[in-house]
């Protein structure tokens, strides 16, 4: 399968305030290769999100805007889609999922109603088709009992069944980029190394590029291939995660990793050092 | 949520099958006299003045003499016009503009909807209905029309406060990455998830236009030609003081029986629409 390269240079994010505008994603470049993973890394508020609500052109509108920059998916320049483009592109080339699993499915409707959906929408299948390919696909992400999960609300789920459910949801068409927005933040240790691990392997499996954003320098080191590191806007570091984590060249990425708490830190200095200390 | 779901969830709802039994009764009485079976000598006093009831006039007579059961079930076919075309209509409306309102929050799609409500519900209602009244004469419809006119804003209110909140929810700009139109959207997952506000504001509409009826009717703005229970319990008014309940009663409750049975479904179906009542 050829997959397109996702490649951004200079892009910049701008948002438009009461006093004035500020650049709030500061010229950030770099390229997603299909069945890679890319993380990219920075405490809250540092435009990790931004970044990749700009690449699935999801902006508010009105609010922030994209100044400069290129995006290209293959040989489709990105910064020139139409809103009608963006429709056509969402959840077939590129997809994404978020946060907050909890609020992310309908409430109103049943899982299958929702995949259902989607799949018909982007694959033009009949109903039945479709009933078949979510069902299909329930099964490929671990799902033993998907008819039954079909027929549920989200509600009567768990936080890790329906992240699940929205990766399913995400990849039901095959996309080559899948960007990932801090997708295990809100769900627990355990359950948030299943969520991952089918992540990484659905995206190896199918040529995925998936751009995992998080501020867990663990998930990181864990399922990336290379990482960049990004503080107010601008990227301080990218490198292979190995590198990364062997010898960090930015004085910032060595705070970083140096407020990972560990066991032997707090004998040393009686509780770990916050990050503001450090800066 | 499909037809047959909901279905199965009000099957299992005493209340609400009561409810619905009532309204199904009223709506084949409401039928017979459209369709000319019932209720049709509803103008013609064949009796003497306040007859009891009897095998004759099952509901007694009035003080002219007209048949008060065929007048009570002409009314059964007026009620049905203003309650269920007043409700329905005006919800839709609130519901649609309501929405565009919300979605589109602080364009001017939002700032034109936000002052044509504004401008009508600072007009006082019955003078607005007067004013719309005297404005169709002749017009049988000029009730419905000003009811319709004023009874959309609250339901607009609502239904764009919840909008603005369910705009901002997850599931929308998950709707939005997985290449949903702005237009779908809010079709398919905005306002069925205020479907909560539009069953209620429908059950008190209809109640309100009923109401609103009965005091239209009795200003002289209402009903013009046919009957209605308003007519009659203003008509009651005189035969109340006289001792005479036969009016009064039929008229009451009538309109007690449809609107328990109206709101007993609507709260039963509040809650086959709730997926959070779902039980495996």
């Amino acid at each position: 399968m050829n997959r397109p390269t996702l490649s951004v240079r200079d892009l910049v994010v701008v948002v438009h305030g009461r006093e004035g505008s500020r650049r709030i994603v500061d010229g950030v470049g770099f390229d997603l290769a299909p069945a890679k993973v890319l993380g990219l890394v920075g405490e809250s508020g540092s435009g990790k999100s931004t970044i990749a609500k700009a690449l699935m052109g999801l902006l508010q509108a009105g609010l922030c805007t994209v100044q400069a920059g290129r995006m290209t998916l293959g040989q489709t320049n990105l910064a020139a889609l139409t809103e009608k483009g963006w429709q056509k592109l969402r959840g077939r080339e590129m997809s994404m999922i978020f946060q907050e699993p909890l609020t992310c499915l309908d409430p109103v409707f049943t899982v299958g109603q929702q995949l259902v959906a989607v799949l018909r929408r982007h694959r033009h299948l009949s109903r039945r088709e479709a009933r078949d390919a979510a069902a299909h696909l329930l099964g490929t992400i671990g799902f033993a009992d998907a008819l039954d999960l079909l027929a549920s609300y989200p509600h009567q789920l768990s936080g890790g069944m329906r992240q699940r459910i929205m990766l399913a949801m995400a990849m039901g068409c095959d996309p080559a980029v899948l960007i990932a927005d801090e997708p295990t933040s809100a769900l627990d240790v355990t359950t948030q190394a299943q969520v991952l691990m089918q992540l990484t392997a659905l995206g190896r499996e199918r040529q995925t590029a998936i751009l995992l954003i998080t501020h867990d320098l663990g998930v990181v080191a864990q399922y990336c291939d290379h990482a960049l590191v990004i503080r107010e806007g601008k990227i301080v570091e990218a490198a292979p995660v190995r590198k990364l984590f062997e010898a960090p060249t930015h004085p910032y990425t060595r705070s970083l990793l140096a407020a990972v708490p560990t066991i032997r830190a707090r004998r040393h200095r009686g509780s770990p050092r916050t990050l503001a200390d450090q800066l | 949520m499909t037809g047959v779901q909901i279905w199965t969830r009000l099957k299992t709802n005493r209340g609400g099958l009561a409810g619905l039994s009532i309204l199904v009764v009223f709506l084949l009485l409401a039928l017979g006299v459209w369709l000319g079976w019932l209720g049709q000598d509803w103008s013609r006093a064949p009796g003497g003045r306040w007859e009891p009831a009897g095998s004759r006039f099952w509901f007694g007579t009035n003080v002219v003499g007209q048949d008060i059961f065929q007048r009570s079930m002409y009314s059964v076919r007026t009620a049905f016009e203003i309650g269920l075309l007043v409700s329905l209509v005006s919800t839709l409306l609130g519901a649609a503009l309501g929405a565009l309102a919300g979605w589109y929050h602080r364009s001017w799609v939002d700032r034109s909807i936000l002052w044509l409500k504004g401008v009508l519900d600072s007009i006082p209602f019955y003078l607005f209905v007067a004013a719309v009244a005297f404005a169709l004469e002749g017009y049988p419809w000029a009730m419905h029309v000003a009811m319709i006119a004023t009874f959309w804003t609250s339901t607009a209110r609502l239904v764009r406060a919840e909008v603005m909140k369910i705009k901002g929810r997850e599931f929308v700009l998950a709707a939005r990455a997985i290449g949903l139109p702005d237009g779908l959207t809010l079709q398919r997952h905005v306002l069925p998830n205020t479907s909560h506000i539009l069953l209620v504001q429908a059950s008190l509409s209809f109640v309100a236009a009923i109401k609103t009826e009965v005091v239209l009717s009795f200003l002289g703005l209402g009903v013009k030609d046919g009957v209605s229970w308003g007519l009659m319990l203003a008509e009651s008014t005189q035969e109340v003081l006289a001792g005479h309940f036969n009016n009064f009663l039929a008229a009451t409750l009538m309109l007690f029986t449809l609107l328990l049975g109206f709101n007993l479904l609507v709260d039963a179906l509040q809650d086959a629409f709730d997926p959070k009542q779902v039980t495996r």
